[in-house]
Parts: C-alpha cells; structure tokens; sequence
C-alpha cells in the first residue's frame, strides 16, 4: 500500500501475517486465552476493535476532563476463584484487589437500612434489626450455599460444560450436590420467599440475586442464587480500576512473545474450504493462522464475520434463537464534592462497596424489573450506587478534587420514547433519588455528571448487543452446555478452526475469565500443546469428588 | 542511660500479653524490654480505687485463665499468685441448684442439663478431660497455612473424638453454641444464660461455627471457680506475671508511648518513643523482632504505617470487626447491701444481689438484645425490664479482701452490659458518653428488675466505663471491647484475625502480634497468646527454651522450620 | 480485722499451684512504702531472701499515681514534691536512671500570688527570687541572697547528709558541730522558731508570710523553738523541690524491680494481722488471707500503734516501750485535697505570667497573720472558709501521661486541714470543697464551673482510710517536735531502727529521719539489719556523708 515516491521512510506491521493463533476482541476472555497460549509458545496475535484493551475491563476518564470511571465491569465475584490470577503471578503487575467488608447496603426511605457484609456475622447484625429469625435463616443457608459455590459452582466454571443429566448424576455423590439440584428447580423468587419472612429481607436478597440478569420467577436456575449471594458478598474491587486487570494480561501477552493489535478492527474472517484460516481486518491487513479464537457475541462471530452463507444450518438456526440480555443497564456517572452520605441506621453503610435505594419492598422490585422487560421505567424504580473514589484515590485527577461515583439501574434496551430523550430526564430523576437516600447529594454537590444508556453500552461495545453486558440472557436454554449451543459451548465450533471463547459461551460473562480459560485449554489440546498450568486445588478437588 | 538502648526483643504494650510474652522470652535467656504508655502496666487487667478504700477492677475481672500452661512453665505461684476462693465456687452442685434469673424468678435446672452440660465439657469422663479440651480450643497456635482445616485436625474435635467420641460430629463444625445446647440440654433459660455468658467472653452463643469456642469461653468462667478471683483481683495475676518478667531480666519501662514501629529494608528494627517518654533515649533498637501488644489496626496503620502496607492488607486490617464486646461496665456503691427480689432467692444464694445474666427466659430476649447492640448502633432500645445484663455475685468481695469497700459502704461489681462499639455507634464515638448519666440511670431501673434495694437513697455511687472511655483509658481496647476482635468463625483460628496475621507473624519481617486483637484466641488473659506466640517464635529460631517448655499436643509445625516440638520431648 | 479460714491449699477446680499457705524468708517487711521498699531493695542485692507484704492492692505507699478521678485522669494523690533527690543514696546506689526514672527540677519552683495582682517567686536560681522579692524589699532581696549563700552550706553539708547517718544524741550533736562556723550558725538557728527567724532576717509581711508558708507547711508549728534548723533546710529544699516524671509511683516501681530482680518476693494485697513471736523473738507474720511468712527478722514501717499495740500483744510489750508508744503524738494537722479535672489549666490573676508555670502556687494568704490564723484554727480543729488558703499544683503541665483522654488538665488543691474538723467531714466536706473552689476561682479566675470536668476531694479521714498508718491523717505517721525527733524518734529505745523486741526492726516514717519521701528510715535500717545479721554491705556512703562523717564524726 504505502509505495510513495520517496520510497519507504520506516516499516509498518506487514500487510500479510502468520500466526498460530488470530484471537478477536481484547476484553477480558481474549486476553486470558491469549496470555496461556502465547505462555505455552504459541504465536498469538490479538486484534482489538478498540483504541485500548480489556473491553468491559475499562477505566477511562469519561467525567472529563479529571475523572476517571471504572464504565464496565467494576465488581469483580470470581477473583478467589479465576485460575488466571494463580497461574500467572499477578504480583509482578502489582494487581491488587480489595475486598471490603462492607459490601452491600441497602436504605429505606425510613432511614432503615440493611447490609450484607464479607463476614457473615456482621450481615446476620444487620438483618437481626427486622428479623432475628431471618438472621439466623441467613446464616445456616449461608454456611450451606458456601460450600455449594466453594466445591462445587466455583471450581466448576472452569471446567467444560456437562449435560444436565450428567450433572445430576454426578450431584449425587455428595449431601452437598444433593443440596445444589434441590436448589436448582426452585426460582429465585421461591428460594427467598420460602427461607425468609422480611420484606425488606427479601428484597435485598432477591435483588441481589438477580441483578445481573436472572429471571427472579423463572426455575431451572436456582444456583445461580446460592452464587450470586456468596460472590455477591466476596466482590473485590481492582485497586486502580479494573483496566489494570486488562494491563497486566496484555503485559503477559507481550512479554511472552505475542502481539495486540488495537484500533483493529476485522472485517471478516477468511475461510478457506470450510475452514477459518485467519482474519481480515478492515483496514486491509491480512493475519492468517491455525486458529481464529473469537471472543465476539454469536450474531457478530457467525452471522457477520463467518457470513451465513458459510454456516451449517442448524448452527444458523441456533444463533438466530439466540436471545440477548433481558435488560440493560443505565448508568449514571457523578463526580462530587463530597462522597454521597447516606442517611440511614447504620454508619458503615457509608463505606460500603455497594448500596441498594429506591427499592421499598419486594414487590415494588418485582414490578420494576416487570416494567423493564416490558421496556418501560415508571418512577418505582431503583438500583445500586458505588463511590468509587472511597476505595481508589486513582481516579480522582482533577486539581479540585472530589469523588467519583455511579448509579446504576436496569433498563430496557429499547425505551418508550427513546434514549435520546429519556437519558436526560432519568438523569433528574435518579439524581432526585439519590439525594432523597443521600441528602448531601444536592446540585452544588455535584460537579458534573455523564449518563450511559443501553444504546450507549452497545456503541462503545458494539458485541455487548442491545446493551446485553453478558453476550446473551441467562436462562435454562442458553446456559451450561447450551452457551451458546450444543455444538460450540465446549468453545470449538462446527466450523474447522474457528473457536469461541466470549461471555456467550459456557460459562458466560461477569469477567469469570472462564470462557477464556477454558478457550485456551481447547486449543491447546487440539494444536497437542502442552499445558504448562494446572487445574487449582479446588478444581482438582471437585474433579476428584464428581468427575472420577 | 546508655545512648544507644538495645535488646533482643523490644516489646510494645505492657499489658498481660505483651508483658507474659516477655516472660517467656527472658525465661529463654533473651533481653526483653516492655514498653508501656500509661503510669501502670497491666493493660486491662487493673485496679482502682477512686474513692478511698473502695477498689474497683474497670476491665478484666474474672480468672479465665485456669488451664494455661504458664502456671507450670513460668511457676507463677513463686512470684506470689494467690486466688481468694469464693465459698460459692467449691461446689458445683451448688451453682446447678442457684437456678438461672428470668423475670419469672429462678429457673431450676433439670438434671438432664446438668448432665448434658457435664458431658459437653468433658467432665462425665474419669478422669474428666476438661482441662485438655480448654487448652486445645485456647492453647494452641492456628495450624500453618498450607495445612487444610479439617474436622480431624482441628485441636478441639481430636479432644473429643478421643475422650467423647459421641459428642464428635462434623456438624460442630457449622453450628452455633445454641444449636449445641438443644441438642444436649433441655430449659431455655440455662441455655440462654450460657450463650449469654459465651458472648459477654468472647465467643457468641448464636454465631455459627463456633459452638465450641464459646463452650469453652463460657466454661472457663462458670466451671472453673468463675465467681473466685486472683487476690487483688485479676491485677494481683498479673502482678505474679510482671514478677516472673522482672525476675528473669526484662526491663519494663511505663509512661513510654511509642509512636513509631521502626521499619528498615522492610525489617523492624526498633521503636522510636513519643517525645514525652520518661527516658532519656527516644529510640530502643531490637535485635531479633518487635512484638506489638497494641492492637491490630493502630499496630499497622499508626505505629508501623501505611506506607508499608498494601492496599488490600490495609483494607482487612481496617475491616476487621470489634463488635460484640463492647462492655458498659458499672460498679455501684451503695449504704446498705443490695438484696435481691424475694422471688430470687433460694437457700443457696440467699439475697445475694448477684445473679448472673439476667433475663434468661426465652432467646427472643437474647436477640433482641443483638439486635440492639450490634445492629441498631444507637442508644439502647429496649424497655430496661427486657434488657440483658450480667452481674455475678456480690460476696465474692468479702470472701478475703479487705480492700474492696469500707465499712458502711457496700459495692456490687461490675455490671456488664452491651452496647455499640463507639466506631459504629450512629452519631459518633461519644455519642453514648454525652447521655452517660441518662444511660447510668436506665441501666440501674433494668438492675432493679431484681434487686429490691437500689435506689436514689442507698445509691452513693454509680462508677461507669463506656466502651468510648476504655479505649482512652486504655489504648488498645479498640472498641472498648474486653476480648478483642469478635470471635466469630470469620475472626477465630486461623482466621484471627484475619488469615495472613493468623500465626502472629506479620508481612514485615520482624514484626510479631500478641495483642488480644490480633491474635488467636483473643481477650480474657488467658496466657494463651505468649505460649502460642513462642512456638512460632521457636519456629523462627528466635526463641530457645529450657526443659520446662513444652508445646502443645496440638501444635503442627511450618513446613522448612524449626519444630517447636523440643528433641527431649517435654510433652506433657 | 477478723482473721479468715485459711485459703492457701489447693481448689477442687484448682488446675494450678498457689502461692505456699507457709514459707520463709531471711527477712520480712512489712508496708511497701518508699521506706519499706528501700529496706527491701538493699537486704535483697545483699543477698538475703526479704519478702514484703503491702496491705494494698499496689505497692508504694505514699508514691501513689493512681486513677482517682475515674474514669480517665491519673494524679499523684499523695507525695509529688520530692525534696531530697539531691541527696538520697538510694538513687545513686541503684543508679535509677537505669529504670528509666527522670526527675523534672524547674528553676520556678513556688509562687504566692495576692488579692491585688502581687506575686512573689521561689526558683532554684537565687537571683530569680530575689528579682521578686525586689517588687516589694530590696533589703529583704539582698538579705535572702545572704541568707542563702550560707544556708546552703548547712544544708549541703550538715542537714542533708546527716539525714542517712543514724541519730545522735542532742549533746553528741551539739558538740560535734561546734567544729565548724556553718555547725556554730546551725546551732544558732535551731534555738529560734521559724516565726523568729523569719520575722528577724525580713521585714516586708508578704515575704515573710511566703517563707513560713515554705518553712513550716510540711507540719512545723511556726512558734516553737528546737526545730531552727529546719527553715534553712525546707526553703533550701523547698527550691531544689523535683517531679517525677511519669508521677511518684515510677519510683516505687523501679525500687520493687530491683527487689525481685534480686530475688526478692513482694505480696500484695497481704495484710498483716500478727507479727509472730516465740519466747520473746520474732519468728515471722500472719496475713489475713491465712498465710503465714516465717523469718527472724521483721522489719515494720508502719506507724508505732499498728507495729507494737496492734500487730503485737500490747501486755506482752515492755513497760517504757508500751507508755513512749502511747504518749506518742501524731501530726498536728493533715492536708484536705481538692483534685479536679479541667478544660483549661488554672491562669491566675496577676502581674506575672511566669507564675501560670509554677510547679506550686500558694494563694489565699494575704498576711502572716492571716497566715498564723489559719494555722490555730486548724490545731483547733476549725476551717474558716475565708481565712483558708494553700498550694495548688498543675500535674499534667509537667507530666502529660496523667491525662487519658486528650484535651484535659489535672491539677490540686491542698489545704492544711484538721484530722477532728468541726462539725465533721461527711458534714461539712462539701461546703469546703465548696469554699476551696472558691478561693481558687478567685486566684484563677477561669477555674469556673465551666471549666472543671471533674473534681474529688480527699479529706484527712481519707488519707487514713487509704493508707490506715497515716493515723489521723499523719503523713509523717507523728508530728515533728523536739521530742519526737532525731534519737527521740519514735523513742530512744528504736530510733535506731532495732527495738528491744528480738528480730523485730522500724524503718518508717516514724523513725528517725521522719518522712516526705527522704528515704532516710529505709536506708538506716536496711544498714542496721545488715551490721547485726552480719551482712556484707555492697553499698558505701554517698560522698556528702563521708565529708559529713570526716568533718563531724571522726
């Protein structure tokens, strides 16, 4: 391309490229998956749409000028778990996660309020102010759905999917596996209901299960609540933002030899007779390899860069089916004078990771997700704030000073009206919300303030599809072996050459780091590469007690 | 005084960890230098008599420590320890027969509970094994880190599978001290006045796994002479123990605040004083390590300092939770004795003012009390005839002690009760302080739920320590709690307090924990904490003990360190 | 004191040993004030096996630094002006410094403020107080400048070494010191009362009410003749006064780290009920708790009245010891204490800021002869609440660790006080705390409601309820009279620390030298038991007593 008349002045990356191994997208999964493989000697390269690394992993000044926001992932539930951060020694890139104790308030418009804390003790304090019978429900359930997640749905999210049947068969080796498939038939909605009595109880408890997506009337899913509250109460916070996650695997990625190419965005993967032999990117280049490793949602993957035309029919179908996030969420970004102070029983609320307002009761939650889905928001409406800046000075870059924090609620990706028009209004509304929870969170308080919608999540990210944060619902049919279908959730797809590895695959999204993981074991199988990592012990351990 | 001032170990915090830690070491032939803050040593475990003649004991009251190996190894009885022997706590039998206070009267005690409380403490075996089972759950170090804690390793669960293999189950492991009661006791209120007496020591009756680690705070008190105290109260224990330190050479130096853990290359090095130090030297420099009986967080976050610390470590160190133990501590002087309610009294307790926790009738009152100390955070909500408080008997002061009051004047103390720890009382730390007087008097109308007499005529004086006033009194009693961080299953063991601390070692090397904050089993000067501690010191190869050590049976040594397992095997 | 059934053995639920029900010892001593401890310490670094038993719950006696304003707020409720630490063997032959013990000397020593503004200052620096005393004499400037060039030397020289020599007779002494000029001038001074000697040297009222103030406030009565001598000695004194930083208790603690390093045992909380005796000899003592300390030797401070009537069958005593034990007299007066806990520290009302930093502050006095009244009202039993005056001290301006709780001040106020006041204590204590805060606002006006956290009063029956040999609120446990000092104290028979009682010794403050924290009693009897045990003594005289003892004595 670039023959000019005074000849070439320096190089630029080759039109043309050989690889091992072409991974699409440098969010969380790709990097992961290129950082074992790259480790393990194979030349890696990957190709990144965006101007900078990690996908959901983003902390960017998006308060500008002097704010930076964690914009994407900032909870992060796995962290005790991801074989990723033992492999590598993540100690080298001074990653740091904190883990506080507070982890989740929630405040009535009373000045009540609840907490669910990392130490279970202090959690049962909280609940035993409405109900000491919850309290002590809370804590038996709690010691009980602790092993469930720590032997069995922890270590088993890095390990390829099962059937159902299998599953079940394997479950009833152990009283705790027995204790998982009971859970499993029942709602969310029927396992709260049934073991508390609270209102205000169960609301925190359903919300708190279901927020990232889950169907509260909906059984088959029933783990997921054993799940989502005991990593709901282990949520670590990336100290310097989540972007320092994406850094620190990309430095691997590098320092074992291989490259990122960002600003790089594929145009299509290059089949040659049936099979993926690399990809082309749109700014013409050209990178051929063994294997196209993509980490995109299965309409952007098949439908768009592997074209229908080249898909086996069944597999066109079944990406058709696929259904994307229920909801979405709205994301309202503040920078303040002051941290938000809420007003309520319980000063540690104020420190908390996470707090829970505009929601009164069970029911008013119930018709708030109703109206989602049903695209609407009506003023019951509510959802979780977190001040980033209490836990990391970083990003706070002003000469002013401040804090910066977010709101965040669900949303529908299509709203009456639109978001162009509805962004602002929320805006009032939520900020008059918030203020009635945290009355210092008045307009002189605020210095600025920058909204994200649905549509906004999918502009940025243009793979999270209407704003759908895990690549697709989690729901009986598009979970487990099913994610994103029978033929690719094990990451190798129908097509020669072409793997998944994104949250639409087993296990799913919320930066497990699993889909990755599990893609890079793939591969390396496939290409007979050794592994040079092992499973982690509790892996191990649940292999030994199910699999064997 | 030498310009330069140097030991093998600088100890900081005179209290009876830090001071029993330092016996310990000089017992081993180490130079040992103390250094404490306040006019006295002995921490929380003191005396003091406000007005003349009349002694009270603020903190530590009660002798918990019954089974320590110290007795034997530091030979506290030499240096003068003495116990004044209640007549009350000679017979068991009599204690069963008292009953327990509930609004309705005295509960009595069926045979099934004293039988099923026997068995659970180890005293239906002969010889009975309740000595063995109180060392294994105080007296011995949490497990390594690379050992997986399991119901067979666990110290307390061999005891019992070894001496009652029936009361072994992995459900110990889960349950709460209440579930431990249902199954072997029968009357709610004699297990709402343990589970009450296991919280107002450490370990609460209602928090999960850690059933057994309250038994054993609770049996510690009630079994062994729980109403008898050391002569000159617990201070007079701990007078035996600074003894024993001196003895050996350690040289304590009170009034000498240290504001500085010094730390170089990541090592600490020494302490530098507070300009005000009563010592010409401002700096004492430490050969082997410094041990800080300061608690947890001021340790790491004042003395050693952030700048050495990891986010991530600072964040657990500051999470680390006080609740639970925040005592409001009353001591009532009064002109005529305090009698209890007729429906109280009993051929063996007579009019005895003292009755223990009071109420006991059902666990929906225990809880509310929970929910009131360490949920609401406020001001006591509940009506004073519901409130839960403890007192224990009133006579124990006579029994030897001419000290305790003057003639005409009588003192019942302590009364105990809960409130917020200050940090996460609503409306500041002082909140509670700025309505004292208003709190003084609500707890007295709740005391005079059984005491007949108490009122503004026989009333001279109503001393009171708010958790907020302990920790200035005595720094170091962060939230004014007596047993230190609380005791639940996150904060016990090898959690304690919390999983990188749990062996008394620190991030920085050199730098060693035996405050009761810090450090596995917590409060209750058990002198437990400096016969952990030297294992791992032994371990380190920084202590080397005679023939009078020996280890726990217990104890697992570190992986590529020296066993504190002595080759002459002292085991005893 | 009923005797209690014996609780030594082991307990049924007992898991460890106690301390033995009988044990014994080489020497006991009885009391663990400064005197007891001084015994203590030397005995036990000469190697003999010494046990001594404290009543209280602490050692320390009068070197008490105790928490009495609870919760929080530490004083020095009892001796904090320690006049003899230039002098004390103790301190240089146990070289305290090693225990970590540092004396605080400020140069503004006592001040005396009046109604009007007027102040006068007493400093460790002759030229400091005589620029005050300028203010209103220059002849008495000049002349306190001369007095104390040679008052001074008779301190220095004679008083104060003499004070850890054993007791002469007043012949002896009276000879002895006609060797030099500054023993002639002594002898002198001894035949006048402070009142003489005083009006004599001075002639402006104010100066002459703040010397006797200063000569006669630790219990001398103004009038009498035979105790001259101890006006050089308290104004020398009185300007050399130190603080014990960390309070008077570190003290007491240093002097028991050296006993039980040396082997020595202290009990605690151990009140002595009997000193055991067999045909005549002492065989060791009783405590209440029912132990008993077996040993040949037992050394008393306590006061005459517990030693020999209450510890000892009183019929069984010989007759002249009995009667000079009876005619025994205690302190004329006692000392009424007003500790309070303050926002801001007292700021007195006058000319000279400097005063606000004074380690004692007089006020209440406006003349000598108001002065002289107050005192007779006391020997009388009386308290007029306006004639009333004394010495306040600000503790925790030189001393921070007494103060817990940030942002406080302690201090007190100390007035001379009846031990059988009119009307009684519980009666009319309050009314003088009243009064007593009163006065004091006036000289400091912001010592207002206020300001003041908290305050406690401690009255003479106080004194004695916590330390019962301070009878009738003697801190010298007996006045200072002609008869009842040097070779008369406590009589002729004991003031050299044996009795006639076999193995039974005196080392309190009721023996010769007396009390206020001389260390005096202590030192001569811990030489005493070590001459007749046959002791090596690992200690010499300090250089003052060689000279003293080469000049005097030989």
């Amino acid at each position: 391309m670039s023959d000019s008349l005074i000849g070439k002045i320096f190089d630029e990356f080759p039109d043309e490229s050989k690889w091992d191994v072409v991974i699409i997208g440098g969010g969380p999964n790709g990097l992961i998956a290129g950082a074992y493989l790259a480790k393990a000697g194979v030349k890696v390269a990957v190709v990144e749409r965006r101007y900078e690394v990690g996908g959901g992993l983003a902390t960017e000044e998006i308060l500008f000028p002097g704010y930076y926001s964690n914009m994407h992932a900032i909870y992060h539930m796995m962290v005790d778990f991801m074989p990723v951060l033992q492999d590598f020694n993540m100690n080298r890139h001074a990653l740091m996660w904190l883990k506080p104790n507070a982890q989740t308030g929630m405040v009535f418009k009373d000045g009540k309020s609840l907490l669910l804390t990392r130490m279970v003790e202090d959690t049962k304090d909280s609940i035993s102010k409405l109900s000491y019978k919850d309290a002590i429900a809370f804590g038996k359930l709690t010691r009980k759905w602790r092993k469930i997640v720590d032997e069995i749905i922890g270590p088993a999210t890095y390990i390829p999917p099962m059937a159902p049947i299998e599953i079940s068969m394997a479950m009833q080796r152990t009283k705790v596996g027995n204790e998982m498939l009971e859970l499993v038939e029942q709602s969310p909605l029927e396992i709260i209901t049934r073991n508390f009595e609270n209102d205000r109880v169960r609301a925190l408890l359903l919300y708190t299960s279901c927020m990232w997506g889950l169907d509260p009337r909906e059984t088959g899913i029933g783990m997921f609540v054993a799940l989502m509250l005991q990593r709901g109460v282990n949520k670590c916070y990336c100290d310097g933002g989540s972007h320092k996650f994406a850094g620190a695997l990309a430095r691997e990625i590098v320092g074992n030899g291989g490259t990122i190419l960002d600003a790089a965005e594929v145009a299509k993967i290059i089949m040659q007779n049936g099979r993926a032999v690399g990809v082309q990117l749109a700014e013409g280049r050209v990178l051929r390899s063994k294997v196209v490793m993509s980490t995109l949602d299965p309409h952007s993957t098949f439908l768009n860069l592997v074209g229908a035309k080249n898909l086996p029919a069944d597999l066109k179908e079944s990406i058709e089916r696929w259904q994307y996030d229920k909801w979405s969420y709205y994301t309202l970004h503040v920078a303040s004078k002051e941290p938000p102070k809420y007003a309520c029983d319980d000063p540690w609320v104020n420190n908390a990771f996470m707090v829970i307002f505009g929601i009164e009761g069970l029911e008013q939650l119930l018709s708030h997700w109703d109206n989602v889905v049903a695209g609407k928001i009506s003023d019951n409406f509510g959802g979780h704030a977190t001040c980033e800046s209490l836990f990391d000075p970083h990003l706070v870059r002003s000469p002013y000073g401040g804090y910066v924090s977010f709101f965040q609620m669900h949303a529908p990706y299509e709203i009456e009206g639109g978001w162009d028009k509805k962004g602002k209004e929320m805006e009032d509304a939520i900020l008059e919300k918030w203020r009635k929870a945290a009355p210092n969170m008045t307009k002189n308080n605020i210095i600025m303030t920058s909204h994200e919608t649905p549509a906004g999540i999918e502009t940025r990210f243009p793979n999270m599809r209407r704003g759908g944060i895990k690549h697709g619902d989690y729901k009986p049919i598009q979970l487990g072996c099913f994610r994103p279908n029978q033929d690719c959730s094990s990451s190798k797809t129908p097509i020669e050459g072409l793997y998944v590895c994104g949250a639409s695959t087993y296990p799913g999204g919320m930066v497990l780091g699993g889909s990755g993981y599990l893609g890079a074991n793939k591969v390396a199988e496939d290409l007979g590469i050794r592994k040079w990592w092992k499973p982690t012990k509790p892996m191990e351990q649940y292999i030994k007690t199910y699999l064997e | 005084m030498p310009k330069e001032e140097r030991y093998d170990f600088v100890i900081v915090g005179g209290g009876p960890n830090g001071v029993g830690t330092a016996a310990y070491l000089a017992k081993c032939g180490a130079s040992v230098c103390v250094l404490e803050e306040r006019p006295e040593a002995g921490g929380a475990v003191e005396n003091t008599e406000p007005i003349p003649g009349v002694r009270i004991t603020p903190h530590a009251m009660y002798m918990y420590a019954g089974p320590a190996p110290a007795f034997e190894q530091l030979e506290l009885h030499k240096y003068g320890f003495r116990m004044d022997w209640s007549p009350q706590s000679k017979n068991l039998a009599d204690q069963q027969l008292r009953g327990v206070a509930t609004t309705y009267g005295l509960a009595p005690i069926t045979d099934k509970d004293a039988l099923g409380w026997a068995k659970i403490s180890g005293m239906l075996t002969s010889p009975p094994f309740i000595k063995e089972l109180l060392r294994s759950i105080f007296w011995c170090p949490p497990h390594p880190s690379e050992v997986e804690i399991t119901a067979e390793n666990i110290p307390y669960m061999q005891v019992y599978k070894k001496h009652q293999p029936d009361v072994w189950t992995e459900e110990l492991l889960d349950m709460t001290m209440f579930d431990l009661m249902d199954e072997y006791l029968e009357t709610e209120p004699i297990k709402v006045m343990h589970a009450m007496v296991a919280w107002y020591s450490g370990a609460a009756g209602h928090w999960e796994g850690v059933a057994i680690p309250a038994l054993g705070c609770d049996i510690t008190l009630t079994i062994y002479g729980g109403i008898s105290v050391p002569r000159g109260g617990m201070h007079g224990y701990f007078h035996s123990i600074i003894r024993c330190a001196i003895a050996h050479g350690v040289v304590v130096r009170t009034c000498c605040p240290v504001d500085e853990i010094i730390i170089q290359d990541g090592r600490a090095v020494g302490v530098r004083l507070r300009e005000t130090a009563t010592t010409d030297e401002k700096r004492i420099w430490a050969n082997k390590a410094v041990i800080s009986d300061v608690d947890v967080k001021q340790t790491f976050t004042k003395l050693v300092g952030t700048q050495h610390l990891s986010s991530s470590f600072r964040r657990k160190v500051e999470d680390i939770s006080l609740k639970g133990g925040s005592i409001w501590v009353s001591h009532l002087l009064t002109r005529e004795k305090l009698r209890c309610r007729p429906k109280f009294r009993n051929p063996i307790s007579g009019d005895d003012a003292g009755l223990g926790p009071y109420p006991c009738d059902s666990r929906e009152i225990y809880y509310e009390h929970v929910a009131d100390v360490d949920g609401r955070r406020g001001k006591p909500t509940m009506p004073p005839e519901r409130l839960m408080w403890l007192s224990t008997p009133g006579d124990r002061f006579d029994a030897a002690d001419s000290q305790c009051t003057i003639p005409g004047r009588y003192l019942a103390s302590p009364y105990y009760t809960y409130v917020p720890p200050p940090e996460y009382t609503v409306g500041g730390p002082d909140a509670l302080d700025k309505v004292k007087e208003e709190i003084n008097a609500y707890l007295r109308k709740a005391f005079s739920q059984t005491i007949e007499n108490l009122n503004d005529d026989t009333l001279v004086h109503h001393w009171a320590n708010t958790p907020y006033e302990s920790e200035f009194r005595n720094t170091g009693l962060i939230g004014g709690t007596w047993c230190g961080t609380r005791h639940c299953d996150d904060q016990w063991g090898e959690n304690r307090p919390i999983p990188e601390l749990s062996r008394y070692r620190t991030p920085i090397e050199g730098l060693y924990l035996c405050n009761q904050t810090a450090c596995h089993p917590g409060g209750l000067a058990l002198m437990a904490i400096p016969y952990n501690l030297m294992h791992i010191l032994i371990e380190d190869g920084l202590a080397e003990p005679g023939k009078w050590w020996y280890p726990s049976p217990w104890y697992i040594p570190q992986q590529d360190k020296v066993s504190a397992v002595p080759r002459h095997g002292g085991d005893k | 004191m009923k005797k209690r059934e014996l609780v030594g053995q082991p307990h049924p639920q007992c898991f460890f040993s106690e301390f033995p029900a009988e044990s014994d010892w080489d020497a006991v001593v009885i009391g663990a004030g400064p005197n007891g401890l001084i015994t203590a310490a030397y005995l036990a670094r000469a190697g003999l096996k010494v046990a001594i038993v404290e009543r209280r719950y602490e050692i320390g006696g009068g070197l008490a630094t105790e928490e009495i304003l609870y919760p929080g707020f530490y004083s020095n409720m009892h001796a904090i002006y320690h006049l003899m630490v230039d002098f004390m063997p103790a301190i240089k032959d146990f070289d305290m410094e090693r225990h970590g013990l540092v004396w605080i000397k400020p140069n503004l020593q006592t001040a005396m403020v009046f109604e009007d503004g007027g102040s006068l200052l007493l400093t460790r620096m002759i030229e400091d107080t005589m620029d005050s005393f300028h203010k209103y004499s220059d002849k008495d400037a000049v002349a306190f400048g001369k007095l104390m060039r040679n008052w001074r030397r008779i301190v220095s020289e004679i008083l104060a070494p003499a004070t850890y020599i054993p007791a002469m007779a007043p012949i002896d002494l009276t000879v002895a010191m006609q060797r030099t000029e500054i023993g002639r001038e002594m002898l002198e001074l001894v035949e006048q009362s402070p009142l003489e000697i005083v009006n004599k040297n001075f002639e402006n009222d104010r100066i002459r009410a703040f010397l006797l103030y200063i000569s006669c406030m630790w219990g001398l009565d103004p009038r009498e003749t035979g105790i001259g001598f101890y006006v050089p000695l308290l104004i020398d004194r009185g300007m050399n006064k130190c603080y014990l930083h960390g309070g008077s208790h570190k003290l007491a603690g240093a002097l028991s780290r050296e006993i039980v390093r040396a082997g020595g045992t202290i009990l605690e909380s151990s009140d002595v009920i009997k000193i055991n005796r067999h045909n005549g000899s002492v065989t060791g003592v009783e405590l209440m708790e029912g132990r008993t300390l077996n040993s040949d030797v037992v050394i008393s401070s306590l006061d005459p009245h517990t030693t020999f009537f209450d510890l000892m069958d009183k019929k069984k005593l010989p007759t002249d010891l009995k009667e000079s034990v009876e005619r025994w007299k205690y302190d004329k007066w006692s000392f009424n204490t007003l500790h309070v806990v303050s926002k801001e520290a007292p700021h007195y009302a006058c000319g000279d800021p400097w005063v606000d930093e004074s380690f004692m502050t007089i006020f209440g006095f406006e003349s000598t002869k108001q002065l002289l009244a107050h005192w007779d009202n006391v020997v009388a039993g009386k308290l007029d609440k306006n004639s009333l005056g004394g010495h306040a001290t600000c503790e925790s301006f030189l001393d921070s660790h007494l103060v817990r709780k940030p942002g406080n001040h302690i201090s007190f106020f100390q007035i001379h006080a009846p031990y059988n006041l009119e009307g009684g204590w519980d009666k009319r204590g309050p009314e003088i705390k009243e009064a007593m805060l009163a006065k004091w606002e006036k000289a400091a006006p912001n010592m207002k409601r206020e300001n003041i956290v908290m305050s406690t009063q401690e009255t003479p029956k106080d004194i004695e309820i916590r330390f019962p040999n301070m009878r009738r609120g003697s801190i010298k446990h007996g006045d200072y009279t002609p008869i009842q000092m040097g070779c008369f104290r406590p009589n002729e028979a004991c003031s050299n620390h044996n009795t006639p009682i076999k193995g039974l010794y005196l080392c309190g403050a009721s023996t010769y030298p007396g009390g206020l924290v001389l260390g005096g009693p202590g030192y001569l009897a811990a030489n005493r038991v070590a001459e007749d045990l046959g002791v090596k003594k690992w200690w010499k005289p300090t250089k003052e007593m060689e000279h003293y003892i080469k000049t005097y004595l030989t």
